[in-house]
């Protein structure tokens, strides 16, 4: 899933050349076009609006807790409310006010999942780029190790981290963070691989920067992009694997809100509450989307 | 691009080399993977808290039932105050046998256990690959023809959506329209052939909405190639040039995709079972690691371990076969 | 992972192309006829009865699994009970009990035959209940010396002590009768061969059972010819089988899945729902919280009345049992007859008084919380367990309801045998468990076992008291008339009323969806059988 090299894609194409009318949506629509002004502006126009969506969840969560209320307060005869005055969200099965737990399960979840994505990330495309630039045994071992890890199942790993210390956030942060490296490792290896090879690096190199320089200008602008990405899908992928655990009867304990959490709790009233369980999907997507446009190129997973 | 040796010896020498080299790492990779897996669940499981007799007399008798007395009976019958070094020696001994052992829980042979939950995920695992494909495949490649066209954003949309949409729920959505609302499809368990679309289909679609995203980069790749313009110029009609030359370059991601994603349908198959009443392998593994059930853990992850690598194997194959220039060098 | 290809690999690429699409096809080609099956067709014969419920199959030792056997009649015990948990012949037709109480004699059913044609005889049943013995089946309560088979009709049971209850505890699913041709050679249950009217067809462990009327049972020939049972572990999708028609009983409705089937029930024809009704029965089941009254702070009875008086039962059933009438007044509820005692003065919410209890027991409020003198607050841990999934709600309910009154209770969940294991070990603070009282029918030996005078494994711990002790006693040993059992009764519940050692909080009632197809449904309060053998199938 590379980029096709540099030195091709300089060659402007135009989309005329066959009868086809197709041929010219092939070419004409794509992102090739030379020096055309609506690009950029169509780009900074999604980059706004995906930076808006992060901020604007971003200030929910930092915020949201101490402006909403009580999470754990239960009212229980005035469980699963509708949406009204005086809880905007209603409230759950306890009585709680649900905008006040989405908030404060914003932060916790959220947190705890970007936490373990970067922690994932970090030194899975750091052993990435290692196994792209050593080659050769460091290479081949390096393989092995991110073979192994992926093929013990993840939940697995996750779970008997979990179980080691019952309801303790560092055990499920640090299973996921085990379990989540590798497909940085993969993905960083696979961009670095033909950048490392390909010509712009060589010229750099015969130039006499050094490693630094290569890590900088070449290695990182090619990275971003799909480490990009890649952070907005591990994350949900976190925060869903919490989820998981939070369904499988593993996660934290009350009276905690949890975003995984409370999805479980919520779903026997996907009836008769239904918006107990559509708040925090909505979140989810939310931030998904937001991470999606903020790539500011083509999208690739 | 000719060659001096026959067609059908050039092929042999193209496929043998690598196939060779292909199976022996992997079965490599097999006999370290089942050491280190079961070394690593042994131990796990030992140091988790609570007390082992306590927790499988719970499994086996239930929360009406289960007290010091029958804990007391468990631990006498199954040995479990050897120490674990001896335990482990043990354990290795039987490996090396191939034999798992007998389940403490339900006292079966965990071949038998383990062969049973295994075959509904492998039949699970394989509906839903096929609603993937067909799913997400011919919606990638359509939107990759045509970006930005409504089918592209559709998918972008859709594949955002099931992303995060926690599984439990999009089959909790799936039997409520389809079982209750249309009373055509079996709503859980699985004995008959019909009960499989519901999890298929909820699994799939978290599968088909990726595949779509990769399928369309790289037909969006493939169509702004060189060589495919090189098709156009010689004379081929688009389908002609699309099947020729197209769809097995862009088949090379895709299948690699796969490959990482085939974790997403093992671990992704464990709530779906859940909710579905599908006997399977990720459900008895919770089961397992809940209740201490070490030889079923450990038979468990082990099975879970050898599929990814047969998956992983099927993929490199596949993707060997597709594109002849890794033949020159290891398989990746 | 570039993507160029050269074009002389053309001819190659067709067949090689051709050889990967065939998989695909093949995967794609066997999720084909399974989307064209359209779920069961209709057959002449009408199709088996389909019963869903939480219960897995977990092994096929009597102890482990003997419950879900017994409830579809594939097997029997020596025993049976009535809804009041009165005695009644199973196996045995008629059974006496010699004047010092030491030996009981049981005369086995003339006709019944196992499975395999072989006839029940009093050595096969002797061997049953000789394994039956090894804990946790309930029979090693029972001071027995010997069980032993006199004739091939007659089992003969010596006893080193009098024990009244030994009747209930031969109708446990536990003692329940198998073949020897059952036990294989290291002397475990290798199948399952009864002598009930049913027998089994398909045995898929953990999930599934099948079975088929046994033409050899010596009763009535039951109306309902083949039974299916699957286990789904979540009550969405069992209320959501009930309602797809797919199911004709669920069992273990939680009160989300409930109140959709009543409001489903009251719009008529709502899309290709089936219709199915809700019966319902209180068991004899209750949510307690198990404590440790040898901790300084839960030693002072005030103190156990103030955690009482802070529980708000009737939010509790009603927010998360569906109905207020659950909350429990004593620890026994009005279905276990004899044991519920309406003479006493029953639990109440009453924060001030709470209050007060814990300002005369020396605990100062401060701040958030209550400390003792010595400025320790008051911080206790409480475990509970996710099999019954109310449990963790009701945790969380009390946690929030236990800090408004000063308390700080933490909420561990694990797994439910750390709960005797804390007994054992002395870690346990507070456990909460949905403790069931008619294990065996007579809830007598559940008792003793509970309140002891070491405390039980579920039941009391760091307390004793000998006024219950010898009033437990005096129940299974000797045969009292009625009015001194009565007295007798009245003695131990009003002990665990005043003095607290668990803390009741909500009775259970089993609630079951019905399917349209079916008549006759009733429910067994001791949840020892489906009553399979009295339903049939409605006319329509």
């Amino acid at each position: 899933m590379s980029s096709p090299p540099e030195s091709l894609r300089a060659i402007p194409r135009k989309g005329g050349r066959t009868p086809v009318a197709w041929q010219s949506q092939l070419h004409g629509g794509a992102e090739a076009e030379p020096s055309a002004p609506p690009r950029p502006f169509r780009r900074a126009w999604r980059t706004l609006l995906g930076g808006a969506m992060l901020a604007m969840l971003a200030l929910f969560a930092l915020l949201g807790p101490w402006l909403a209320g009580s999470p754990v307060e239960q009212d229980l005869r005035n469980t699963l409310a509708a949406p009204g005055a005086q809880h905007w969200l209603g409230t759950d099965v306890l009585g709680r006010s649900a905008l006040a737990r989405l908030a404060h399960a914003a932060r916790l979840s959220l947190g705890l999942a970007l936490l373990a994505a970067l922690s994932a990330a970090v030194p899975g495309t750091l052993l990435g780029i290692a196994a792209a630039w050593c080659g050769g045994r460091t290479e081949r071992a390096l393989l092995m190790l991110a073979d192994s890890v992926l093929a013990i199942p993840g939940l697995l790993l996750v779970l008997l981290f979990a179980a080691l210390a019952p309801g303790a956030l560092w055990a499920v942060y640090a299973g996921l963070s085990a379990a989540l490296w590798v497909e940085y490792f993969r993905v960083s290896r696979a961009v670095a691989r033909p950048v490392l090879a390909g010509d712009a690096v060589q010229a750099s190199r015969l130039l006499g920067f050094g490693r630094g320089y290569v890590l900088r200008r070449h290695l990182l602008p090619a990275l971003a992009p799909t480490l990009g990405t890649l952070l907005a899908f591990t994350t949900s992928q976190a925060v869903l694997a919490l989820a998981a655990l939070g369904f499988v009867g593993v996660g934290m304990q009350p009276p905690t809100p949890e975003l995984g959490l409370m999805m479980t709790e919520a779903m026997p009233f996907y009836e008769e509450a239904p918006w107990l369980i559509a708040a925090p999907t909505a979140l989810l997507v939310w931030l998904v989307a937001a991470m999606m446009l903020l790539n500011p190129d083509r999208e690739t997973v | 691009m000719k060659t001096t040796l026959s067609p059908s010896a050039n092929a042999y020498a193209a496929f043998s080399a690598p196939w060779a080299g292909l199976l022996l790492r992997r079965l490599v990779q097999v006999v370290a993977l089942s050491m280190l897996i079961g070394t690593l669940c042994f131990f796990m499981v030992r140091a988790l808290p609570g007390d082992l007799a306590t927790r499988i007399a719970a499994g086996r008798y239930g929360y009406d039932l289960v007290s010091n007395a029958a804990a007391d009976a468990v631990r006498a019958e199954l040995g479990l105050d050897h120490p674990a070094g001896l335990a482990l020696l043990y354990w290795w001994r039987d490996m090396a046998t191939f034999n798992l052992g007998q389940s403490l829980v339900s006292q079966r042979p965990v071949w038998e256990e383990v062969a049973h939950h295994l075959g509904a995920t492998l039949h699970l695992s394989a509906a839903a690959l096929a609603v993937a494909f067909a799913v997400g495949l011919p919606a990638g490649l359509w939107a990759g023809l045509h970006p930005r066209g409504w089918v592209d954003r559709a998918t972008w949309l859709a594949a955002v959506a099931l992303r995060a949409m926690p599984p439990f729920l999009l089959s909790v959505l799936l039997i409520l329209v389809v079982a209750v609302q249309w009373g055509f499809l079996p709503a859980g368990g699985g004995e008959s052939q019909a009960s499989v679309v519901l999890p298929a289909i909820t699994l799939g679609l978290g599968l088909a909405a990726g595949l779509a995203r990769v399928a369309r980069a790289a037909m969006r790749e493939v169509v702004q190639s060189p060589f495919f313009e090189f098709a156009r110029t010689k004379g081929l009609s688009d389908v002609q040039a699309l099947v020729r030359h197209g769809l097995r370059n862009a088949a090379v991601p895709v299948t690699a995709y796969l490959g990482v994603q085939a974790l997403f349908l093992v671990e992704g198959a464990l709530v779906v079972e859940t909710i579905f009443a599908w006997p399977g392998i990720g459900h008895a593994l919770v089961h397992a690691v809940f209740g201490r059930d070490i030889p079923v853990v450990q038979g468990t992850a082990l099975c879970m371990g050898l599929m990814f690598v047969v998956f992983n194997l099927l993929v490199d194959a596949a993707c060997l076969a597709l594109d002849p220039r890794h033949s020159r060098k290891v398989a990746r | 992972m570039t993507c160029m290809t050269t074009l002389s690999a053309i001819p190659k690429a067709l067949t090689r192309r051709r050889a990967l699409q065939a998989p695909v096809a093949a995967l794609a080609s066997c999720a084909l006829p399974a989307a064209s099956a359209q779920g069961a067709p209709p057959s002449s014969a009408p199709a088996p009865l389909q019963i869903v419920g939480p219960w897995e199959i977990s092994g096929l030792a009597p102890a482990s699994s003997g419950h879900v056997f017994t409830r579809m009649q594939v097997t029997e015990t020596l025993l049976d009970a009535a809804d009041d948990g009165q005695p009644r012949p199973a196996l045995a037709q008629r059974w006496r009990r010699s004047a010092d109480g030491l030996v009981w004699q049981f005369e086995l059913r003339a006709g019944a035959r196992f499975h395999d044609g072989t006839p029940v005889t009093a050595p096969a049943v002797v061997r049953s209940l000789q394994a039956a013995q090894v804990a946790p089946a309930l029979l090693s309560q029972a001071p027995i010396e010997s069980i032993t088979a006199p004739d091939v009709g007659t089992v003969l049971i010596r006893l080193q002590r009098p024990h009244t209850a030994l009747p209930a505890l031969l109708a446990h699913s536990s003692t329940m009768v198998l073949a020897p041709a059952s036990y294989g050679a290291d002397g475990k249950v290798r199948s399952i061969i009864g002598s009930g009217p049913y027998r089994i067809a398909v045995l898929v462990p953990p999930q599934q059972v099948e079975t088929v009327v046994f033409d050899g049972y010596d009763g009535p020939r039951p109306a309902i010819a083949a039974v299916r049972y699957l286990a789904a572990s979540r009550a969405e999708t069992r209320a959501l089988m009930a309602e797809s028609g797919q199911a004709d009983l669920a069992y273990g409705l939680d009160p989300a899945s409930l109140r959709r089937l009543r409001r489903h029930a009251q719009t008529p024809a709502a899309a290709r729902r089936a219709q199915v009704r809700i019966e319902s029965v209180t068991l004899p089941r209750t949510v307690i919280v198990k404590h440790n009254a040898g901790l300084p702070a839960l030693r002072d009875v005030r103190v156990r009345h103030a955690l009482s008086l802070a529980i708000d039962r009737r939010g509790i059933a009603h927010a998360l049992m569906g109905d207020e009438t659950l909350a429990a007044t004593q620890l026994l509820p009005p279905t276990l007859g004899a044991w519920h005692n309406p003479h006493l003065s029953p639990l109440r919410h009453d924060p001030q008084a709470a209050a007060q209890l814990l300002q005369a027991a020396g605990w100062q409020r401060s701040g958030d919380g209550l400390r003792d003198p010595a400025g320790q607050p008051l911080q206790l841990v409480i475990r509970t367990f996710l099999d019954r999934p109310e449990l963790q709600l009701i945790a969380t309910a009390l946690q929030e309801q236990w800090r408004l009154a000063g308390i700080a209770v933490k909420v561990s969940i694990g797994n439910s045998g750390d709960v005797p294991l804390g007994h054992r070990d002395g870690s346990l603070q507070l456990a909460l468990a949905a403790r069931n009282y008619a294990n065996v029918p007579d809830p007598t030996g559940t008792l003793a076992g509970d309140f002891s005078p070491t405390g039980g494994d579920w039941g009391a711990m760091g307390w004793h008291s000998d006024a219950v002790v010898q009033a437990l006693h005096a129940l299974m040993r000797t045969n009292p008339s009625p009015e001194r059992a009565r007295a007798l009764r009245a003695t131990v519940t009003q002990a665990l009323q005043t003095e607290l050692p668990v803390i009741p909080v909500a009775w259970y009632r089993q609630h079951v969806a019905v399917g349209q197809r079916l008549a006759g449904v009733t429910l067994d309060p001791l949840e020892r059988s489906y009553r399979l053998t009295a339903m049939e199938w409605n006319a329509a």
